[in-house]
């Protein structure tokens, strides 16, 4: 059982993962805390789901809510985060979260509030071996995400705009002396962000059975948990610091049998994080 | 131009005083009773369904002649589950509108608090399913709010109910209890568990889940896998109760999963499809039952709104239809409408027959439903008089 547990703490990380990378993407080269990157999330759960009603293909409609939630990133970074970039921080912060809570209220009034059901079937089927099981959806979940972080490593680490990426991240205006094109570096940097929370969405939306209007609500705090956790700013703490966050809360929820709320444990990582390590598990001090 | 401006003008007047010496004229020859749901907001879908079937209670009342000849006036608000929302529909009721009753088509968190404001200026009220224990008893003064009656179960008779079937029906003996973290989550529980260990039965595991919020039930799941019980008592509201039932199913679990009312919705066969089948649920409506009053019901509502009723729209059409009938009883005087629900005797009610109301508390039989073909239907009647007497609080 205790296999059984782990498949369903690091499914639950993934996507996690997925959601965080985003937001931990953006902080690291316009250290704004981008909160309406989890209304990009559910934005992708909801195109997703829309496409998957029209074609009725699983691979399909992930493929729109990813592409959906760039688009959307996109039009955020370019017309409400560039225009005010050169405010105090603390702009761009309120800023997102009236936008996050502007979409909240823009998908009740579309979609309704009730909760849509996406039933899709993916065709990839069980992973059974003796009482432990792999659902499809988890296998989906992980088959993706993994495949999604394979694409965002070999991005980073063996192409120009990759190199280009890191060198912002390091030092916006020292990338921009050498001839890094600094505004196409960053949409690029949103739309990936994005492509990633679209696709979150969507793996959520299937994983549960349900879309709803508020479901960004938790992620859009427990995201910025993680992020700190992980060490602003930086990748692969940001997935440790998930795969961490999703374990943790499954073994106290089911192996402990500790009756907390699951919601807490990222907090209280990230709080003992900040008393002993306040950079972050693989953020640099 | 002028001149059609001036009659204009006239004709507005006329209307307006028509409108405002007319209305209370108009009041005099009709019954007003309240009524107020979540029809908007986080609960709309079961705010919805009350409204829908207490509106169709309400024509079938007026197209019948109405009460003693008058004209039955349904005052409907929305409490869009908000309690301070339903504490001014409260007054609005009984200062503006002037109602003689009240049905509250409502979750515990509005009906609760409006509770003691009509107990304190003596207006009846029935609540349709609100199962919190402080909707007819008052924890401050430890009396009983008699002006409020109960259509609905307590928590604890639903859950003994259930455990009462699991265990003389089912021949259950191993039992796992997963439940959400509010008052009806906690007292259906505990009923469950009460019972169920009283009757010989063991309980595995009692989890306890985050509400609202909680969408990954896998973990709690997979721990109730491992002491493979013949029973798993879940509670929770629709969304919760697909996503377990769904989740149980992709882990593989064949544990029976007994649920109760909460999973009364056409939602919670949506969600859960194909793994919906075999559940079965204690609940306040019973499909099969052929009397005319329930088979009218189920058809009439059918044919209006274009999909199934469920047991929020059975509970408030019942509340609505019990008020109607102890006012066609004793007249307009709210401390009479109150004196005659208090006589409440073998009435022939919708969500089964009620033998009388014991401190507010509806004394019937509970349901148990089985999903078959992606529907409910009858499994059993848990009547035993020891379960559905609610205890009495002193």
């Amino acid at each position: 059982m205790i296999w059984q547990q782990l498949a369903n703490g690091i499914s639950v990380g993934s996507v996690y993962a997925l959601i965080s990378l985003g937001l931990t993407m953006v902080y690291g080269i316009l250290r704004i805390l981008h909160v309406a990157h989890a209304g990009i999330y559910t934005l992708g759960a909801y195109v997703g789901l829309l496409s998957f009603r029209l074609v009725d293909n699983f691979w399909l409609s992930l493929f729109a809510g990813m592409v959906g939630a760039a688009v959307a990133g996109y039009l955020v970074e370019r017309f409400l985060y560039t225009p005010i970039l050169h405010l105090s921080r603390i702009a761009p912060l309120i800023a997102s979260i009236g936008l996050f809570t502007a979409m909240e209220e823009a998908f009740r009034i579309v979609a309704g509030p009730h909760t849509l059901v996406y039933n899709a079937r993916v065709g990839l089927g069980d992973l059974a071996i003796g009482s432990f099981r792999l659902t499809e959806t988890q296998v989906l979940i992980l088959l993706v995400s993994f495949l999604i972080l394979l694409f965002l490593w070999l991005f980073l680490t063996r192409s120009r705009m990759g190199l280009a990426m890191r060198a912002c991240a390091l030092d916006l205006e020292t990338a921009s002396s050498f001839g890094v094109n600094v505004s196409a570096i960053i949409a690029m940097n949103f739309i990936i962000g994005s492509l990633m929370a679209g696709a979150a969405g969507v793996l959520i939306g299937v994983y549960d059975n349900q879309v709803w209007p508020t479901m960004g609500s938790i992620p859009a705090y427990k995201a910025l948990a993680i992020v700190v956790l992980g060490g602003l700013g930086s990748i692969p703490g940001t997935v440790l610091a998930s795969i961490i966050v999703g374990l943790s809360e499954t073994f106290f929820i089911g192996v402990l049998s500790i009756p907390f709320p699951r919601d807490a444990v990222a907090f209280i990582a990230m709080i003992l994080v900040l008393m002993f390590r306040p950079y972050g598990l693989l953020g640099k001090a | 131009m002028r001149k059609q401006g001036l009659l204009s003008l006239v004709l507005a007047a006329v209307a307006f005083t028509m409108f405002f010496v007319g209305a209370p004229v108009a009041a005099q020859d009709t019954v007003k009773i309240g009524f107020f749901a979540p029809i908007t907001g986080p609960a709309a879908a079961d705010g919805m369904s009350a409204k829908n079937a207490v509106e169709l209670g309400w024509k079938e009342v007026n197209d019948g002649g109405g009460i003693q000849g008058k004209k039955v006036d349904l005052i409907v608000y929305d409490d869009r589950l908000k309690a301070e929302e339903a504490v001014a529909i409260a007054s609005r009721l009984m200062e503006r509108d002037k109602v003689v009753g009240v049905v509250s088509g409502s979750y515990s968190g509005p009906t609760r608090v409006v509770a003691p404001i009509f107990q304190k200026a003596g207006m009846p009220m029935v609540a349709g399913y609100a199962v919190h224990p402080d909707v007819t008893w008052n924890p401050n003064t430890k009396t009983s709010n008699d002006f409020i009656f109960r259509n609905g179960f307590l928590g604890e008779v639903e859950g003994a109910a259930a455990a009462e079937f699991a265990v003389k029906d089912l021949k259950a003996k191993r039992m796992s209890i997963i439940f959400m973290d509010n008052d009806f989550g906690r007292s259906i529980s505990a009923g469950f568990a009460e019972r169920a260990i009283k009757l010989g039965a063991e309980i595995l595991s009692k989890q306890m889940y985050k509400f609202p919020g909680e969408k990954d039930f896998r973990p709690y799941l997979t721990t109730i896998k491992e002491g493979n019980p013949d029973v798993i008592f879940a509670a929770g509201y629709y969304n919760e109760a697909a996503s377990i039932v769904r989740q149980a199913k992709e882990l593989g679990i064949k544990s029976q999963i007994l649920g109760e009312e909460g999973f009364d919705s056409p939602k919670f066969l949506e969600i859960a499809g194909d793994a919906a089948e075999g559940v079965i649920i204690a609940t306040n409506l019973d499909r099969d039952d052929p009397r005319p009053v329930v088979q009218n019901f189920l058809k009439n509502y059918r044919s209006a709104y274009g999909h199934d009723a469920d047991m929020v729209g059975a509970s408030s059409y019942d509340a609505f239809m019990i008020l109607v009938s102890a006012i066609k009883k004793a007249g307009t005087d709210p401390k009479a409408i109150r004196k005659a629900l208090l006589e409440t005797k073998d009435y022939d009610g919708l969500t089964g027959k009620i033998s009388r109301f014991a401190q507010g508390e509806v004394v019937k039989p509970v349901q148990i439903q089985i999903v078959k073909d992606g529907q409910f239907r009858r499994r059993a009647i848990i009547d035993n008089p020891e379960i559905i007497t609610p205890p009495m609080k002193k």
